[in-house]
């Protein structure tokens, strides 16, 4: 329309903007604004001068337009950020206000971005981050569910069951472990929207080729092989792992909990994709002897363990409390209640875990009394463990203490996540959670 | 005040509430709806695509998603039957081109009204789990169109039959067929494999199973296979102009099944042209398409390889036992390699030389050629004849290829030890007689002797060389210190041989003439005088000597004669005339020997120095022989050779048998004592199979030797047997 160069004119709620073709092309074909310049609708000319008018709000179309030129996001303050993102969903650039609100995720480079204050009753169980940013919070027998926006959904429940775990399948669905319900096959294991909220798919536990009820703990997903753990107790001793296919909710399998492993009660399953091997731990204060496992569902055998049923006797002794699987597959890492870490080496059966000193350097301090047991997470190559109210960030090989994240509100910290390049933390007081991300990359 | 007047006050609920006008979603979709038909109708042209997007979003906005949704579906519905009338309609040919026209068509409406419901796309779609709008639209298509049950056979017997066409020679339009099949892998893997590939499949199945069974009636082998490599080839061709890439596979696997596999035996063994056929006339480009063509099917290399096994045993089998090729050993060597390089270079050039086929030729070659227990020996003799004459002129290259092919023939022998027997005695004649062309190529083969079979194979045949340079280096320092003494006599040679390292047969020595018996001594006290302790035994079986001689009309000739006949022809310097008797009783030759000499001094025609009579070919107890007078020649040297079987006479053979089993029982005792130390206690089955395995690298040692030489180290009481397990042998420290 514009003569001779690829200028755009648009008229959008009374006001004029221009741009070119090339920066609107950045919008992509998968957007309205791509769209619209698409060879398909192009032959028809603009009405009313040549320009494209578009009934919508100027102010939030301005940000976009610079979003567009500039890859960056300035949201002016009289701006509320709702309207924005109302206006980039209808423009199809959610996408891009979501790549350009946040940069890539470093633990040392975290600021608080928000703090959502819960409402539910009683202490939060867990929190879990969302692949796009968004994350639930299982309380109780519910689990709130937030968009990348904070936008809260409709909440989730399993039959009104007390919730032992959540995880996102992807950033669609969410799948539900909760206790069962006596008598009336209930509880159990569910896969809902996160959207809508709604229960999908149900999954079944057949012992025998009979479906019986369970009660789900600990959730894993394998992405490579596409498949669900979940640690599972029946009421017939039928204690251990069920596997369930990705696609068709179907079960494929079950490791039966061998003598001397904790299976069905685990605290945390992690798969390993390097050793096609799932990690469970079942810890204190669940279980006064710490196990930890090593699973190989091929060959159906324990292929390394590790426990303190001799090792620990009186309650002030050091406890596994935590145990996460480090991310290049070759050592557990653990906490104890008093924060200490340590390792414990995968391609050894022999070693036992080998205590870090650092707390000690850090004049020990005893738990106090409405603390929370310490988390573990690892991402990027940084371990993150959580202790009272502060997150702690551990660089490098020799896992030094780079960054403290620390937030004045809402007492300890009872659970915490990072995914979809942020860090979700929450509280155990207040049942309000805190989003911490990376600001994006300085200007120069 | 009246009660009329009196109102009673009362807040009223709002009885507006804020509702959309119920029309509004009703009035909405029917905008988009024409907008659908006018994208479909090709009258695009005067729709506002901001418009028509609002609309969309204002209708998924206010909660009609649903509703959107469902009228899309319908309405999609309704063009698409309109569109397969249409299909259905189109005359023959027209059919395909119709409805890729239409396919082409719906595309881009689809785009389009993608475009303007991007918005439910994006939002209603995933939280309310519809199928998104694109695949929405192929389902649909599958469903109205492609399995529309006017459209759906008629859309796979036109493929087929165009595909058929194509095999029969006809140009169809690829470029059609590419868009079709392209629509249907568009719709779905699954529409793809049932709709297209597995019908596709099966007729290509009958129509090769047909065609191959004509092929075979009416061809030969090697037109056959020409046509199952272009039908292959077309396949693949096919599959890359216009197919999924996934099908090159099952199509070429149909066709390999069908035109190869399940005539496969049929193929190898035709008559005439079969496989033994091409591998007699040598058919590289039959054999390699063979090789190719074969590979792609199971068992089909197995099948190549037994018919070729089986072909290369007969034919050697013939080979090494045609009483006729073993008259002439050379000969009956070179054709065994000649037989080696031919089907070496079918390996090479047509199987790829492919290591499994390399060991099938080998495996061949080492059971035809053990079947004849005289092979070690004609080896070592072709060696013999190359060294001695047979590689004057030829480049150094050349010997050492000459002699890996014969190295390649060694290593098939079970009996290497046989080999070394008939190799040292062969060395042995060649050294003595200065009969080698090529020290060099002498050396070489032993060299390759050694690393094939190790140092103590060797050991003797280097002793031997070794014992030649000494020699040298003896008859220098021994006519060094004659020099003065030496005057006018004959000329002397000796070689000092090491006894043990050469095949001397121990044989009385004969009564030299006085003249050399002088410098003989004369040169044992000058050998005696260096060395000590060594003690020489003259081998005059084994000697030459040039004399010289002057015949009736003045002329003389230098005769190279052997020791034996320089002895005979001495006597004739004193009398003309000599009786056998006088002869054997002067030179004391043993009988066998001294007839041999006597025949090829009288008996051979230009060479006979000597007159016999009676004249005749043999020689008798009572014949008398004449210095010939008339001997002429037109040589001034003439080479009297003696008459020598030079292949092996039966009882020769029969001794040099016995000689080598005798040899092979120590070797056998000393593998089982190496055993047995090293064991203690073994049963015999695992002796038998242990030896076996430490020897063959010699030989094949047999199994009932094995037990006697147990048996025999039992009695010497190196063994014992268990006296609880009387199958177990103990070894006695």
């Amino acid at each position: 329309m514009a003569s001779g160069s690829d200028r755009v004119r648009f008229n959008v709620g009374g006001k004029i903007f221009e741009t070119t073709a090339t920066i609107l092309a950045n919008a992509g074909r998968q957007s309205m604004l791509g769209s619209l310049l698409d060879e398909f609708w192009k032959p028809r000319q603009p009405a009313g001068g040549g320009e494209y008018f578009i009934d919508r709000n100027p102010a939030c179309f301005a940000v976009l337009l610079d979003l567009l030129r500039t890859g960056e996001l300035h949201v002016p303050p009289n701006i509320p950020e709702r309207l924005l993102y109302r206006e980039a969903l209808f423009y199809g650039l959610l996408d891009h206000v979501r790549a350009a609100r946040w940069g890539p995720f470093d633990g040392n480079l975290l600021r608080p971005a928000a703090s959502v204050p819960g409402r539910a009753p009683g202490d939060g169980t867990a929190i879990r981050a969302g692949p796009d940013g968004g994350c639930c919070v299982a309380h109780g027998s519910m689990v709130h569910v937030y968009d990348w926006m904070l936008e809260e959904h409709r909440p989730i429940s399993l039959d009104y069951q007390q919730v032992n775990d959540v995880g996102y399948l992807d950033a669609q669905s969410i799948v539900v472990t909760a206790r069962e319900r006596l008598g009336r096959g209930e509880g159990g294991m569910g896969l809902f929207s996160s959207s809508t909220g709604e229960l999908r798919h149900r999954f079944r536990v057949a012992h025998d080729d009979q479906v019986k009820s369970f009660t789900a703990g600990a959730l894993s997903f394998s992405n490579s092989d596409y498949k669900i753990f979940a640690s599972c107790k029946g009421r017939c001793n039928e204690y251990g792992i069920g596997v369930w296919d990705h696609d068709t909710g179907l079960q494929v399998d079950f490791f039966y909990e061998p003598t001397g492993c904790l299976l069905g009660d685990a605290d945390k399953l992690q798969w390993l994709d390097g050793s096609n091997c799932l990690m469970v731990a079942t810890l204190f204060p669940r279980t006064d002897n710490c196990f930890i496992g090593l699973l190989d569902f091929r060959e159906k055998s324990v292929v390394w363990s590790w426990s303190d049923a001799r090792i620990t006797s009186s309650l002030d002794d050091k406890k596994v409390v935590h145990a996460i699987a480090m991310e290049d597959g070759r050592s557990v890492c653990v906490v104890n209640q008093y924060e200490d870490l340590g390792f414990m080496d995968l391609r050894s059966n022999a070693g036992g875990v080998r205590w870090s000193s650092r707390s000690k350097l850090m004049n020990r301090k005893v738990p106090e009394e409405e603390s929370c047991y310490p988390k573990l997470a690892a991402h990027g190559g940084q371990l993150f463990s959580s202790m009272n109210d502060s997150i702690s960030v551990f660089c490098g090989p020799e896992r030094v203490l780079t960054s403290t994240l620390r937030s004045t509100y809402g007492g300890s910290i009872c659970d915490f996540s990072i995914g979809g390049d942020r860090l979700f933390a929450l509280h155990s007081d207040e049942n309000v959670f805190d989003v911490w991300e990376t600001p994006p990359s300085p200007i120069f | 005040m009246s009660a009329q007047k009196k109102r009673n006050f009362k807040i009223e609920a709002f009885k507006h509430r804020v509702e959309v006008d119920p029309k509004y979603a009703e009035k909405t979709w029917k905008i988009l709806e024409h907008a659908i038909h006018e994208i479909y109708n090709h009258n695009a042209s005067g729709l506002s695509f901001e418009e028509l997007y609002r609309n969309a979003y204002n209708m998924v906005l206010h909660k009609y998603g649903e509703k959107l949704y469902s009228g899309l579906v319908t309405t999609m519905t309704w063009h698409l039957k309109e569109i397969a009338k249409s299909i259905e309609a189109a005359q023959g040919g027209l059919f395909l081109e119709e409805l890729n026209r239409k396919w082409g068509d719906h595309n881009k409406a689809l785009q389009m009204i993608r475009d303007i419901l991007m918005y439910m796309d994006r939002t209603f779609v995933p939280s309310n789990h519809k199928t998104p709008v694109h695949e929405l639209g192929l389902n649909l298509w599958r469903d109205n169109i492609i399995h529309s049950h006017k459209i759906q056979t008629r859309l796979l017997d036109t493929l087929l039959d165009l595909i058929h066409r194509e095999r029969k020679g006809e140009v169809i339009n690829r470029g059609l067929m590419r868009n079709i099949t392209k629509m249907l892998m568009d719709l779905g893997s699954s529409v793809y494999q049932e709709d297209f590939e597995r019908p596709f499949l099966e007729v290509s199945a009958s129509f090769y199973s047909g065609e191959s069974q004509q092929f075979i009636e009416c061809c030969d082998c090697g037109d056959y296979l020409k046509k199952a490599e272009r039908r292959l080839n077309e396949e693949m061709e096919r599959v890359s102009h216009y197919l999924d890439a996934k099908s090159e596979a099952k199509i070429t696997s149909v066709v390999e099944k069908e035109m190869i596999a399940n005539h496969m035996q049929r193929l190898v063994h035709m008559e005439n042209s079969g496989l033994v056929n091409m591998l007699v006339d040598d058919k590289y480009e039959d054999l390699s398409r063979m090789y190719n063509l074969f590979r792609r099917v199971p068992e089909g290399f197995s099948t190549i390889r037994d018919v070729m096994t089986s072909h290369l045993r007969e034919t050697g089998k013939q080979l090494v036992i045609d009483p006729d090729r073993l008259r002439d050993p050379v000969d009956f060597v070179q054709r065994l390699l000649d037989m080696k390089d031919k089907h070496d270079k079918i390996i090479n050039v047509a199987f790829n030389n492919d290591k499994t086929f390399q060991n099938a030729l080998n495996s061949s070659f080492e059971y035809f050629i053990n079947l004849n227990n005289r092979s070690p020996e004609f080896i070592s003799l072709y060696v013999d004849d190359k060294l001695r004459k047979g590689l004057k002129g030829v480049t150094e290259e050349d010997v050492e290829v000459v002699l890996d092919k014969v190295m390649m023939l060694f290593r098939y022998l079970q009996e290497k030890d046989v080999f070394e027997k008939y190799y040292k005695q062969h060395l042995a004649k060649r050294l003595l007689s200065g009969k080698t062309v090529s020290d060099d190529a002498e050396r070489s083969m032993i060299v390759k002797l050694k690393t094939e079979c190790g140092y103590q194979f060797t050991s003797k045949l280097e002793g031997m060389f070794t014992d030649m340079r000494t020699s040298q280096d003896t008859m220098q320092g021994f006519y060094a210190s004659q020099y003065s003494e030496m005057g006018d006599g004959p000329t002397l040679a000796v070689q000092v041989l090491t006894t043990g390292s050469w095949p001397t047969q121990p044989s009385a020595p004969c009564n030299l003439p006085a003249e050399i018996l002088s410098v003989c001594e004369k040169f044992r006290a000058y050998y005696l005088g260096t060395h000590t302790g060594r003690r020489l035994t003259w081998q005059t079986n084994m000697g030459t000597a040039d004399i010289k001689a002057t015949f009736g009309k003045g002329q003389k000739h230098e005769l190279n004669v052997s020791t034996y006949q320089m002895c005979v022809l001495m006597l004739f310097n004193s009398a003309d005339c000599s009786s056998y008797k006088e002869i054997e009783q002067a030179t004391e030759i043993p009988a066998s020997d001294l007839k041999r000499c006597l025949q090829s001094l009288a008996c051979v025609k230009g060479k006979n120095v000597l007159r016999k009579e009676p004249m005749s070919k043999d020689i008798a107890e009572d014949d008398a022989f004449y210095f010939n007078d008339k001997f002429t020649s037109k040589f001034i040297k003439v080479k009297i050779g003696t008459v020598v079987a030079q292949k092996e006479s039966e009882p020769e053979k029969h001794e040099t048998r016995q000689r080598v089993e005798e040899d092979r029982k120590p070797q056998i005792e000393a593998a089982i004592v190496r055993i047995m130390k090293s064991r203690r206690v073994l049963d015999h089955n695992s002796i038998v199979t242990e030896v076996t395995t430490q020897l063959q690298s010699r030989f094949l040692p047999n199994p009932v030797v094995i037990k006697k030489r147990i048996e025999s180290l039992i009695e010497r009481e190196f063994l014992e047997r268990d006296k609880a397990d009387r199958k177990l042998y103990r070894y006695l420290a």
